[in-house]
């Protein structure tokens, strides 16, 4: 089992400097986020996850305890690539919800320009032929041929 | 009461609902050209074919009688929609282009609403003589959910000059049809086909979904799996009359992979069920 034991130990840590800045950008981060926020440019739905974010962000700088849980839970001796793999799966993870987001209301700026060619077929209909509501009577609905 | 479009279980998730026709005008209004036909809609997808789409709606006006016409303007920056208007055609506009397949479905969500029983489409480049589509719609008549207009099959008209392609071209229809026939167990020799004809059933499945960039492809292969009768129908096309088609080897290899992989993903997509 010796090569399990390789990296129980993080040896890597993150400097005073850095964790200085981190905490400093974290700050900035949320500042950022809530002026954002604050002048409309962000619906708050989307904010939170990036609000989350920041604190974590801020958590690491001042308990860098944290950090080297993460490492030791996964395996790594440097604290900085835990920090780095964290970070990017879950960047990987936001953008691919964004996608999902961005398919969906491409999904719906679709439905609506239909809606909208179609409204715009039944205004003009009516107004090309106007005062034929309703004559004759209803027709019954198309029957489904059976197969 | 309000409904979605369809009938479908999982339809209206994410779909925006649509109030039912008697909702959206209070007392219910016949559409004014049902006046004329209550049956059947040709309709044409034209994004910037003015040239062209005069004599498409001429053409469709004289062999589908009794039908009517409308032209779904897919944000043609051109006079294609005026030009269609005073061809006294119906112009579904969308406010900006959507791709082919939003296109399609704006009108098979047109022709559900106006109980429409039969819809007919060709394009509007001129390439698919009306008379064909004529054909098409009788073989929905005759029983087939689906009419699809194929330029490869068998038996086209004998004595009609053969559809003109490049070799690059029939070799990407080759390897498509073979994709799409050994997805769906059925033979297809056309699966780029736009020159259709669909019954309320297949309206139905494909105005739940339907794929904006492949539209032709996909839906054959859409429509199968949800047990649609679809036939294909050997018609005769004409060369284009204007414009030209943007297809190059680099664009229709990535086109056929990426045809591939949404074969791929339609093969694992759970079945609609067809009504």
């Amino acid at each position: 089992m010796s090569f399990l034991i390789a990296a129980t130990e993080p040896v890597v840590r993150l400097t005073p400097q850095a964790r200085i800045l981190a905490a400093i950008l974290a700050i900035a981060f949320m500042a950022l986020i809530l002026d954002l926020i604050r002048r409309d440019k962000l619906l708050e739905r989307y904010s939170i996850v990036w609000f989350v974010l920041g604190i974590g962000m801020l958590a690491g700088a001042i308990f860098p305890g944290l950090l080297e849980l993460l490492a030791k839970a996964l395996g790594v001796r440097d604290v900085t690539i835990a920090l780095f793999s964290v970070t990017l799966l879950v960047l990987l993870a936001l953008s691919l919800n964004f996608s999902v987001i961005a398919s969906r209301q491409s999904k719906q700026i679709t439905r609506l320009a239909q809606q909208s060619a179609i409204d715009g077929v039944e205004e003009e209909a009516a107004a090309v032929r106007p005062g034929e509501p309703a004559q004759g009577e209803k027709k019954a609905p198309p029957e489904q041929v059976p197969r | 009461m309000e409904r979605t479009l369809f009938h479908g279980s999982t339809a209206g998730k994410q779909l925006l609902r649509f109030p039912h026709p008697d909702q959206r005008f209070g007392p219910r209004r016949r559409h004014p050209c049902q006046n004329r036909c209550v049956k059947k809609l040709v309709f044409i997808p034209a994004w910037n074919e003015e040239k062209s789409i005069e004599a498409v709606i001429a053409d469709a006006r004289e062999h589908v009688p009794g039908a009517d016409i409308m032209v779904v303007d897919d944000g043609s920056t051109d006079r294609t929609p005026e030009l269609a208007r005073r061809s006294g055609a119906l112009v579904a506009s969308l406010p900006f282009n959507q791709g082919v397949g939003a296109a399609h479905q704006t009108a098979y969500i047109f022709a559900l609403r106006h109980d429409y029983e039969i819809c007919g489409q060709l394009d509007g480049d001129g390439q698919h003589p009306a008379s064909e589509v004529a054909r098409l719609i009788a073989a929905v008549e005759n029983g087939a959910d689906l009419a699809v207009g194929s330029r490869f099959a068998e038996d086209a008209n004998p004595g009609v000059p053969e559809y003109r392609s490049t070799f690059a071209r029939r070799l990407g229809q080759r390897l498509f049809s073979l994709l799409v026939s050994t997805s769906t167990r059925q033979t297809f020799t056309d699966t780029t086909s736009g020159m259709r004809a669909l019954n309320v059933r297949a309206m139905e499945l494909f105005a739940e979904r339907y794929s904006s960039e492949f539209a032709e492809v996909e839906s054959l292969q859409q429509a199968v799996r949800a047990g649609l009768v679809v036939e294909e129908v050997p018609v005769h096309m004409l060369a284009r009359e204007h414009g030209n088609s943007f297809i190059t080897p680099l664009t229709s290899a990535f086109y056929i992979f990426k045809t591939l992989i949404v074969l791929l993903i339609g093969q694992l997509r759970p079945k609609q069920v067809g009504q």
